[in-house]
């Protein structure tokens, strides 16, 4: 009696085990498959019906640089708006193949949409955020021209992008816009990095009074400017001038195009203490801006879905707004 | 209660506390790789 007793209750904790074990799976398949529901309708498949995709369209002489252009299948063909979707990926990876459902969104949307993959830095070939950016100003007009030959005016742009390729759509916005083939009618972004300042950058041990930390950020910042900066010159006034060519911000005045950005608080990618100089240059230049401050998330902006929907929901608001599709 | 019913019981919390564990596990995990916070915002 007493050893069948055992048995049962030895049996019973291996059921117990079994359950945690496939309910744990379950909670963790849950967490990263299923969507929130409002989510949704920013991914998008493209389908003929939402229109055409012409892929690996080149720019330019480097390998990277091509681009895919999504035309929608009811666009008119005079007035059109092109929104330019820049990837993610820290500089060294990523592809406009990672935000196809974006694209394809936008595409919904009655926009042209162009996803543009630019070189990728590694360290033989020395490419920079400084290049790079170069390379999308280079792109655009060769998106704009595609466009025209396959029949569609582009009259207004919009340019955008996560991440590195946030921080690409800010100086294409702020500092290229003057010689966009286009008027750039407005900006979005999500957790680009628009400044270079040590003492933000704090999860890269940057912010520290010792040499050592001088040097390292000479030594970070130096690879995504593309030329040297030296340790000494990175605390003081002459400084700014340096970076000036990748620091978003510092290009921002009255007549930069509006802009909706998203930033997690919790951010050590893009470190949040960034933020401030982006949102401070928005402000004080009177820039039409709407501002998402996700405190629970990071780089990801993960932990914050209701500000999220609200983030998507402004981009949508600022596209009809500035960049109304005619169809 | 009977033994059965108490074991149905056990079950079910042993059910719900692992699923919830699964689902911070992976905000857990996302944390660590690009910050955040383990509680607010989103439910679980």
């Amino acid at each position: 009696m007493k050893t069948k007793k055992k048995r049962d209750r030895r049996m019973f904790f291996v059921i117990c085990i079994l359950t945690f074990l496939i309910s744990f799976g379950i909670g963790v398949i849950s967490k990263i498959a299923v969507k929130p529901s409002w989510a949704k309708k920013y991914s998008v498949s493209m389908t003929d019906k939402i229109g055409k995709v012409y892929k690996d369209i080149p720019y330019g002489d480097g390998k990277a640089n091509k681009f895919d252009l999504y035309i929608p299948a009811d666009a008119g063909k005079e007035n059109c708006g092109l929104v330019v979707y820049l990837h993610a990926g820290g500089f060294t990876q990523g592809d406009k193949a990672d935000d196809a459902d974006m694209l394809a969104w936008l595409c919904s949307k009655g926009y042209l949409a162009a996803g543009i993959n630019y070189t990728l830095r590694t360290d033989e070939n020395g490419k920079s955020v400084y290049s790079q950016s170069l390379e999308i100003k280079e792109a655009v007009p060769e998106v704009v021209k595609e466009a025209e030959r396959l029949g569609y005016h582009i009259n207004k742009m919009a340019v955008s992008g996560g991440s590195a390729g946030g921080t690409l759509a800010m100086l294409y916005a702020y500092r290229d816009a003057k010689d966009s083939p286009v008027p750039v009618k407005m900006m979005f972004e999500a957790v680009g990095p628009s400044s270079f300042y040590r003492s933000d950058w704090g999860s890269y041990g940057l912010d520290l009074d010792t040499d050592e930390s001088r040097k390292s950020a000479a030594a970070l910042f130096s690879v995504m400017l593309g030329s040297e900066i030296d340790a000494e010159l990175i605390d003081t006034e002459n400084y700014d001038e340096l970076i000036k060519p990748i620091s978003a911000f510092m290009w921002i005045d009255k007549n930069s195009v509006p802009s909706v950005i998203a930033y997690g608080a919790q951010d050590r990618v893009c470190p949040f203490k960034t933020v401030a100089h982006l949102v401070n240059a928005l402000k004080e230049n009177g820039v039409d801006y709407q501002y998402f401050e996700m405190p629970h998330s990071g780089h990801g902006l993960q932990n914050d879905n209701k500000l999220y929907e609200q983030y998507m929901n402004a981009v949508e608001t600022y596209l009809n707004k500035y960049m109304p599709a005619e169809k | 209660m009977t033994l059965t019913q108490k074991r149905l019981l056990i079950l079910l919390a042993v059910m719900i506390i692992a699923f919830v564990s699964g689902r911070l596990a992976v905000r857990g995990f996302l944390n660590f790789l690009v910050g955040g916070t383990m509680f607010g915002g989103n439910f679980l």
